[in-house]
């Protein structure tokens, strides 16, 4: 809803933090400081009146949402009852709820279907688009685009429709070949990988707009010395482009990671988290309890322990990177 | 390019780079396609990209639909209040974390940052709490006001007025100018590119949002137009030309943002900071 969004699936968020300007900034800071001088602090009332719109929205709705979430967790709270204090008890019981520890892994499940195959496809398209200029290269851009700026709603009704058993396009296609037509949003053991594909869809632009934006970062005079040494494609991929990729490519896997286990517009719209519970990714658990149970502290819990979990999953991808970051010297 | 390539590898680029560029356009051109076709011609065997017979009246028909029309207008306004606002507020917010110095400047970046680390899932429930207790449920300031304020656009635009040259506000402060003064005379007209930015972004995420207006929203005559289509979906489900019509007119406004600012959208995806 808030900055979350544009920060944590990706769709929309155009551009990485700059540490060139923030470096930047700081001799800046102490130069106006120095002319101040003994005025310090003289913008006191401005600068709290500049800001108050954007401080009061965010702590009435982030940071009281998450402080009375961190409350309610220990209470057995609902609508329309009287609360009751439970102590641990709501992460005890999430945590041994067989439904919400299957929904996780499924969330792991479909983000290692998802994520692997976007980033495969980006760095194959990023290196392949590299050589392109002009009219043709505005093209692509714009068109893988597209994708990642249209409604998950739209996404899943067309999805669905090429889906469909009988007259869908996929199984038309597959019939050339002899193949039969296949149940995929309808077969338990197809329907989340049959999820994927729309997600791959809409995360790959993004993606591979950014790794294509790393590529053409890479001077040419690398490959150019590389084939001189007689190195090949391979060659240079693993020893040239991987490496100078390696934080653009942890910064694409972290967010896509998160954003793809957060999914929820298409298990809601095309398979309603079914057949047999299938599709039924996290946040469209906790999304089903917070609309459907009576006490609601056990999703909250929930919600607030996969929402640590994702923090610890990044923070340890990032510590992974540092080691070998030391290991290279 | 420094290198000139041969015809024997470009070649290969450029049919591989718009096989690319094809396959992400392939489901949207074939829905715009299908907009034209029958009901029956939707779904049937064998596949037809185009249509076998072209039929306007399903465009005519959604967009004569009072409550489709509604939908698009009103998320239309939304979105561009929406847009408006939250470019002013996080503009200001942004300025005075690049500029100005005050107590508690430290903590208060701290609180807003870390706003942008709270997945929507985790506050979700306690969101539609509060906006309950402030009586603002089935309203159009229960879309507006609480995505308004943006760590993420706050952060976005502080980096590029921390890339506008001090000496540029210099003389106006030795000439007495104010902070608010210099705000609007000198950094508003300088913003462009970044308003650019985040204004698609901020109309994007209000023109697609689903979860929360499902949650909020029960007046059908303030649905937002993905909450039509998915309603659409479900109550006139055997329309398929209709609901085809409909998903493409309903997509097209973000699609002409993009194509509109393709140059400053596209361009600014940079990396700088990720080596």
């Amino acid at each position: 809803m808030t900055g979350a969004v544009t920060g944590s699936t990706g769709r929309g968020m155009t551009e990485l933090p700059r540490q060139a300007g923030v470096a930047s900034a700081v001799p800046a800071r102490r130069g106006s400081r120095k002319i101040a001088g003994r005025r310090r602090h003289r913008d006191n009332l401005i600068a709290y009146l500049m800001l108050a719109p954007v401080v009061i929205l965010l702590i009435i709705f982030v940071i009281i949402p998450l402080i009375s979430a961190g409350y309610l967790s220990f209470f057995n709270w609902s609508f329309y009852r009287a609360s009751e204090y439970v102590g641990f008890r709501n992460f005890v019981n999430v945590l041994q709820s067989p439904d919400f520890l299957a929904s996780i892994g499924r969330g792991l499940l479909f983000a290692t279907m998802v994520v692997p195959t976007v980033m495969i496809l980006a760095f194959l398209f990023a290196n392949i688009a590299r050589g392109l200029g002009g009219r043709i290269a505005g093209f692509v851009k714009t068109s893988i685009y597209i994708p990642t700026i249209i409604s998950g709603v739209i996404v899943a009704i067309v999805f669905t429709i090429i889906y469909d058993y009988s007259g869908g396009v996929l199984n038309w296609f597959l019939g050339l070949f002899g193949i039969q037509p296949i149940a995929w949003l309808a077969d338990p053991s197809i329907a989340l990988p049959a999820l994927a594909v729309p997600e791959v869809w809409m995360m790959f632009g993004l993606t591979a707009l950014i790794m294509l934006a790393g590529v053409l970062d890479i001077p040419d005079s690398y490959y150019e010395a590389a084939a001189l040494d007689g190195a090949g494609w391979f060659k240079q991929m693993t020893y040239i482009t991987i490496p100078s990729l390696k934080n653009v490519i942890l910064y694409l896997l972290i967010a896509n990671f998160t954003a793809s286990l957060q999914e929820i517009n298409l298990p809601l719209l095309m398979t309603q988290g079914g057949p047999l519970n299938a599709t039924l990714l996290p946040n469209l658990y906790l999304f089903n309890h917070f609309t459907q149970d009576t006490y609601q502290g056990q999703p909250i819990a929930g919600a607030l322990l996969l929402f640590i979990v994702l923090g610890a999953i990044s923070a340890s991808i990032f510590a992974v990177l540092n080691s070998e970051k030391a290991v290279d010297g | 390019m420094a290198m000139k390539e041969r015809s024997s590898v470009r070649v290969p680029r450029v049919i591989v780079g718009v096989f690319f560029g094809l396959a992400a356009l392939f489901p949207l051109a074939w829905m715009a396609l299908s907009g034209f076709k029958l009901n029956s011609d939707v779904l049937a065997t064998p596949f037809s990209f185009f249509p076998p017979s072209w039929h306007v009246e399903n465009y005519v028909q959604i967009l004569v639909d009072p409550d489709f029309s509604r939908a698009m207008m009103i998320t239309f306004a939304g979105a561009a209040i929406f847009t408006i606002f939250s470019i002013a507020i996080n503009s200001m917010a942004a300025y005075v974390f690049a500029r100005l110095d005050f107590s508690f400047k430290r903590t208060l970046w701290v609180i807003v940052i870390g706003t942008m680390f709270i997945p929507n899932m985790a506050i979700l429930l306690t969101s539609f709490i509060v906006v309950t207790k402030l009586h603002m449920l089935d309203t159009m300031l229960v879309l507006i006001l609480p995505p308004l304020a943006s760590a993420a656009q706050v952060f976005f635009i502080r980096q590029f007025y921390l890339n506008i040259p001090i000496a540029l506000e210099e003389a106006a402060l030795l000439d007495g100018a104010g902070r608010w003064r210099i705000f609007t005379r000198i950094f508003l007209p300088l913003s462009q590119p970044a308003f650019v930015v985040v204004g698609v972004t901020s109309f994007m995420a209000y023109w697609n949002s689903y979860v929360w207006p499902i949650m909020t929203i029960t007046s059908p005559n303030l649905y937002v137009v993905g909450q039509y289509l998915a309603n659409f979906r479900v109550s006139r489900g055997p329309e398929l030309g209709l609901l085809m019509a409909g998903s493409m007119l309903a997509a097209l406004p973000v699609i002409i943002l993009v194509l509109i600012f393709q140059r400053k959208i596209i361009g600014n995806i940079k990396i700088a900071g990720l080596k």
